[in-house]
């Protein structure tokens, strides 16, 4: 580990301390420069404090209270009262409030003498470019999710300038330095992608008690108070993707107009018809769909009438503490219903209130937002009302119901996050930022902080050099197999270049074809992209996109510029594949030979065995919930594709 | 806080209200609650704790815990603020020049939660610690910090008779120093990473054996074939083997690999053909846990020989209560087994044929638990207390949790200070090991400072031009301490005993208290601090050395 080395070299006289280039290296950070040369450096450089949540709040007082004078710091978020159990520059009167104008505010009292500059802003955005990054020494994640940490690290690339990035989930926390051409940037390990559920798995049969979760909050929730265009609910399953597709197309497909009110129609009277459609007509009409119960438990309706809570009498009465008139603003249906145990899992029964009193508080209460509603998972209702309704439709698939609590943690991918981890996490970047400063980069490390250490509670590798595979900080090819004649581009630049790849304003172009996105295009380039975008690959002018073709793909807004070579499969199987894509530095060792159908599923996901703490701060995080997807082998077509419920 | 306390209370914030309604606390400790629970939420929520010095160091531990929502603190603190306590303590502010840190830090601290109530004692810690001991016993949990080896030792005799939990840290320049000292510290829900699957496949219960048998694979039909959990598949095999070689389990390579083609031979063909049904695939990959089923640790083993459960009086704990009725399981019913813990993992299966087997499982767990509720009311009895006292779900949790109980016991300070019952032998060794040779060195040092701080009434370093004298000091007041407990000619730097390198960076550091020193090893106390009052994941069993010029962490007990 050169501990020793490090820690004996601290006697050299100081003279021989600034000899350039590699000697200095061995030092470890605090000799590597003199105390009176490192403190000048710490007030003198710009460092970007990238988020003001979890991390954020600690980093920028630790840096203010070491010494830094001049710090920049973007968020996008407000502030919420679940942050208050560790983003300790916030107060209660805060909640609502910018982030980072607040978070500057305070650190701006500790230290009134410090420069600070705060951006409510998406670092997405196109001011924040090569050129904003470039006037900093040195970039400070405190991030909460995947997109934004791989658009900073394209961006610090771009700009040549060193990021520390860090993450925390619970009481595990990881901390690492990238410096372009010396260490391994952010991408140069593959990350984990949010887990996907196949439609028909969510729509028609789920097993387990997250497809109820996630068909409640993706589907469920937009088809009733949001765009509806958002929920897939009502679509048709897509081509291709199971044994009787035209059946459950015949049998499944929604008519959406059901979802809506009709005229004069009273917000219980809506809540009911919905009930009614979503728990025993549409559980039904599967029901009847032999085909998908041969080797599983069939669903059972519920019987709306018979799941009446006592209070609501038998005409439908309201309990009482409505009818005494809580206003119908209330913010919450657990709470006129006194299920006030967010840890207790309710009976149908009051699954059944719950929803009723949900829907309807929704559309007297918040009639504003219907049309545009989003989930949120620090909405209370809109928890309550996903809660409700997952958990019905559990018990109609013999799944095991969930608490609120727990329901909230699924649906808004609920990272655990406390302060004493987020605290420690930040004194690390701040100790990394320190040795970039005294350019003691050979002592920049990878730390890692354990749940509990018999021996050391923080252990540390040199940080790794980069990956000459890596798609990002090198020029690297890589495979991308899909079915030419079925993704349209559309699909290719939503899903794969932007979903995957992260990018923000994609060129691509392949032989004579190309096509770009971005500001500034002209009308008649803006029409012709949009009548691009619905062809298949396979269709594009200039010969298509097909097999074996190279796919020369760049981002004008960040550091990337990549060549995929495509590989085409008409077999590709959009159930075992639900991302319709495989994108890998390497082809899959079984693509090899054409004909061996069933080890694509298992080379499907290649970030298996990747544990990645990518989550903090705000607690959320897609990608650390990320799982891959199962493994599933076809026997007899799709029949046999799904399993148990777990209880 | 008894009566005549001598701590003042904080005035309220002034539009803080008397407290936040149920619905907004469970927003504002969600995320805590989804590591610790809400029973873990309850114990922080009812915990008072002690701050001795409000120092950054002080400070950054009990930002940690207020925010975290504990019942309330009290800070111990003689000093006034002064102009560089503004250099590195961000709670203080220059209005506050010349008033009493404890209340500048207190009136801060509380405007973080407004659930949690705050007071202060203006006094230095070593005067309270004399005066008034009784001072502390109302605490749940003391922080002490910045304490030299003398004060340490007293307080930790005090929180030891008072039966108050301690945790002690230091920042000293760019070396930092965490210590929990708590007697005995039963953990329960250790909150382990992985868990253990305990299915009993090559030694069944009644139950469990009556349903495989009844399973006939031949007679099913195709999809229930298919679908016959892997557990049910692995028991049959399991039964099939060990009536073909006289009760014995597979246990060499070759016989292993017999056992698997035995399994895979049960597959359904068509034209010759194996099906690759999943849950056959998955009995395959799931086969070791035949002939390899979960053992007792030997963490857990430590835990069950306890003295403290081989004799259970009137005044034992209900933990030792519930480990002497578990020994007894182990040794009655269990027939050397623990309580089964009765959840089963994920299996490929149809629905129904998953319930069935959960509900085996689930129904011997239940059985389990009721013989250990058996022998917990005997124990009880026999002790002369009441033989409910400890309720069914109680034991029940504890029967869930047997397989990764822990016990954790710190030294006392004196122990491990003390010429004759410190552990040379242990510190001579992780002096000579290279991942810890000079943390342990820095350990070391540590001692030896204060040493030097009560001869000469100021830490080495502390003037520069004095740094190579001081360290020359230092060493051998580290050497002195070395020989004192018989851990002399461990081999730092070659020559034995600790080098002057580590000696000069230790007085070069000098002992201020570096703010990011402060951030990391405050928020590692407080951490430590919340698994002792949630009595939840395992606290550190002796000191960690954070080492911020290196950038290592090293947890010794010494």
């Amino acid at each position: 580990m050169g501990r020793d080395k490090t820690l004996s070299s601290g006697t050299a006289p100081p003279d021989t301390l600034h000899t350039a280039g590699s000697s200095q290296d061995v030092l470890a950070w605090p000799w590597a420069a003199t105390g009176e040369e490192l403190k000048q450096r710490v007030q003198d450089v710009k460092v970007l404090a990238v988020g003001a949540g979890g991390i954020g709040c600690e980093l920028l007082k630790t840096l203010v209270m070491s010494g830094f004078k001049h710090i920049e710091v973007v968020d996008l978020d407000t502030i919420e009262t679940s942050n208050l159990n560790r983003q300790f520059l916030f107060r209660k009167r805060h909640v609502g409030k910018s982030k980072a104008l607040v978070a500057a505010e305070a650190v701006k009292q500790m230290r009134p003498d410090i420069d600070i500059t705060a951006y409510q802003g998406n670092v997405n955005e196109s001011r924040f470019d090569v050129d904003f990054f470039r006037r900093f020494d040195c970039v400070l994640n405190g991030l909460d999710n995947l997109e934004a940490r791989r658009h900073i690290n394209r961006l610090c690339l771009a700009a040549e300038v060193p990021l520390v990035e860090s993450g925390t989930a619970g009481y595990l926390g990881q901390v690492s330095v990238h410096i372009k051409g010396r260490t391994e940037c952010f991408e140069c390990q593959p990350k984990p992608t949010s887990k996907t559920f196949p439609v028909c798995t969510l729509r028609n049969t789920p097993d387990k008690p997250i497809h109820c979760v996630v068909w409640a909050k993706e589907m469920l929730f937009p088809l009733l108070f949001g765009a509806p265009e958002a929920s897939d609910l009502h679509e048709a399953p897509p081509a291709g993707s199971g044994i009787d597709a035209a059946a459950v197309t015949r049998n499944i497909a929604d008519d959406p107009s059901c979802y809506q009110r009709a005229e004069g129609e009273s917000s219980t009277h809506f809540a009911e018809r919905m009930f009614r459609h979503l728990y025993c007509t549409k559980i039904n009409e599967l029901r009847n769909m032999e085909d998908l119960w041969r080797s599983r438990r069939p669903p059972q309706a519920l019987d709306l009438d018979a799941l009446r809570m006592p209070a609501y009498g038998d005409g439908g009465d309201q309990p009482a503490a409505i009818e005494a008139g809580v206003p119908a603003t209330a913010s919450s249906a657990c709470k006129e219903l006194g299920l006030s145990d967010a840890h207790s899992v309710w009976n149908d029964q009051q699954n059944a209130a719950v929803f009723l009193r949900a829907v309807a508080l929704f559309l007297d209460g918040r009639s504003h937002e219907l049309g545009s509603a989003q989930f949120d998972k620090d909405d209370l209702l809109a928890v309550e009302l996903v809660t409700a309704a997952a958990n019905l439709r559990a018990t109609c698939f013999g799944i095991s119901r969930q608490s609120l609590f727990e329901t909230k943690g699924m649906a808004g991918n609920i990272i655990h996050a406390i302060a004493t981890t987020n605290a420690i996490v930040s004194g690390l970047i701040v100790v990394e930022a320190m040795k970039l400063l005294a350019r003691s980069f050979a002592s920049c490390q990878t730390s890692f902080l354990q749940v509990s250490g018999s021996k050391r509670l923080v252990s540390r590798m040199s940080a790794p050099e980069p990956s000459a595979a890596c798609m990002v900080c090198s020029t690297a090819q890589a495979r991308l197999v899909l079915n030419a004649n079925k993704m349209s581009l559309q699909q290719l630049v939503d899903k794969v270049l932007k979903g995957r790849l992260a990018l923000i304003a994609p060129s691509l172009w392949c032989g004579t074809f190309s096509y770009e996105e971005g500001e500034g295009l002209e009308e008649d380039e803006i029409t012709r992209n949009r009548k691009l975008l619905l062809l298949p690959l396979a269709q594009l002018p200039g010969g298509g996109v097909v097999h074996n073709s190279i796919l020369h793909v760049d981002d004008q807004e960040q550091c990337f510029k990549a060549q995929l070579i495509i590989t085409h499969r008409e077999d590709w199987d959009d159930e075992q594949h639900p991302e319709g894509f495989y994108l890998g530095g390497d082809l899959p060792p079984a693509l090899t030979e054409p004909s061996v159908e069933a080890a694509i599923s298992e080379t499907a996901s290649p970030n298996e065995d990747v544990v990645s703490l990518t989550s903090d701060d705000d607690g959320v995080a897609a990608e650390a919930a990320a799982r891959p997807v199962a493994k599933r082998k076809a026997i007899e077509g799709n029949t046999d594709s799904s399993k148990r419920p777990r209880t | 806080m008894s009566e005549e306390s001598p701590s003042a209370e904080v005035s309220p914030h002034s539009n803080a209200v008397s407290g936040e309604t149920s619905m907004d606390k469970s927003k504002r400790y969600d995320r805590g609650i989804r590591v610790w629970g809400a029973h873990g939420q309850e114990a922080l929520e009812a915990a008072k704790v002690c701050l001795l010095n409000a120092g950054p160091t002080g400070t950054e531990a009990l930002k940690n815990l207020v925010l975290g929502g504990i019942h309330s603190f009290t800070i111990v603190d003689g000093a006034k603020v002064t102009p560089p306590d503004l250099g590195n303590n961000y709670l203080l502010t220059a209005d506050g020049l010349g008033m009493p840190r404890a209340q500048c830090a207190a009136e801060c601290l509380k405007e973080l939660n407004e659930s949690v109530s705050g007071s202060y004692v203006e006094e230095t810690p070593r005067s309270l610690m004399t005066s008034s001991p009784e001072f502390f016993k109302p605490f749940t949990l003391v922080i002490a910090t910045q304490l030299g080896e003398t004060d340490a030792v007293t307080i930790d005799g005090i929180c030891r008779q008072h039966g108050v939990k301690l945790v002690l840290l230091r920042s000293y320049g760019l070396l930092g120093y965490v210590r929990p000292s708590v007697p005995e510290m039963c953990v329960t829900e250790s909150k382990p990473d992985n868990k253990v699957d305990d299915l009993r496949l090559s030694n069944p219960w009644p139950e469990l054996a009556a349903h495989a048998a009844a399973l006939d694979l031949s007679a099913t039909q195709e999809h229930v074939h298919s679908h016959v959990p892997y557990a049910l598949l692995l028991l049959k095999a399991t039964k099939h083997w060990q009536e073909e070689h006289g009760g014995k389990l597979p246990s060499s390579y070759p016989e292993r690999t017999a056992f698997k083609d035995l399994v895979n031979s049960w597959q359904r063909h068509v034209d010759g053909i194996p099906l690759d049904e999943e849950n056959f695939t998955e009995a395959i990959s799931n086969a070791h846990k035949v002939w390899a089923p979960p053992s007792v640790s030997s963490e857990l083993q430590a835990v069950l020989d306890d003295p403290c459960a081989a004799s259970i009086t009137q005044q034992s704990p209900d933990f030792w209560v519930l480990v002497a009725a578990l020994r007894r399981f182990i040794e009655q019913e269990g027939d050397g087994q623990l309580p089964l813990e009765g959840s089963i993992p994920d299996m490929h299966a149809s629905t129904q044929q998953y319930l069935d087997l959960q509900r085996i499982y689930r129904a011997k767990a239940d059985v389990d638990a009721a013989a250990v509720q058996a022998h917990t009311r005997a124990l009880l009895e026999a002790a002369g207390r009441d033989p409910s006292a400890i309720p069914l779900p109680d034991i029940k949790h504890f029967c869930k949790h047997a397989r990764s109980l822990r016990l954790v016991r710190c030294r006392s300070l004196e122990e491990e200070t003390g010429p004759g019952s410190c552990r040379g032998s242990a510190l001579r060794q992780a002096l000579g090991q290279e991942d810890t040779a000079a943390n342990a060195a820095l350990y070391v040092l540590l001692r030896a400072a204060d040493r030097f701080h009560q001869t000469y009434q100021r830490y080495p370093g502390t003037f520069d031009g004095e740094v190579e004298e001081d360290a020359a000091l230092l060493k051998s007041q580290a050497n002195a301490l070395l020989a004192e407990c018989g851990a002399a000619g461990g081999t730092v730097g070659g020559g034995g005993g600790v080098s002057d390198d580590l000696a000069a960076e230790l007085c070069r550091c000098a002992a201020g208290e570096l703010h990011v020193v402060a951030a990391v090893v405050g928020a590692v106390a407080a951490q430590e601090a919340i698994k002792i009052m949630t009595g939840q994941f395992v606290p550190l069993g002796g000191c960690l050395i954070y080492n911020a010029m290196a950038c290592t962490t090293s947890v010794f007990a010494f």
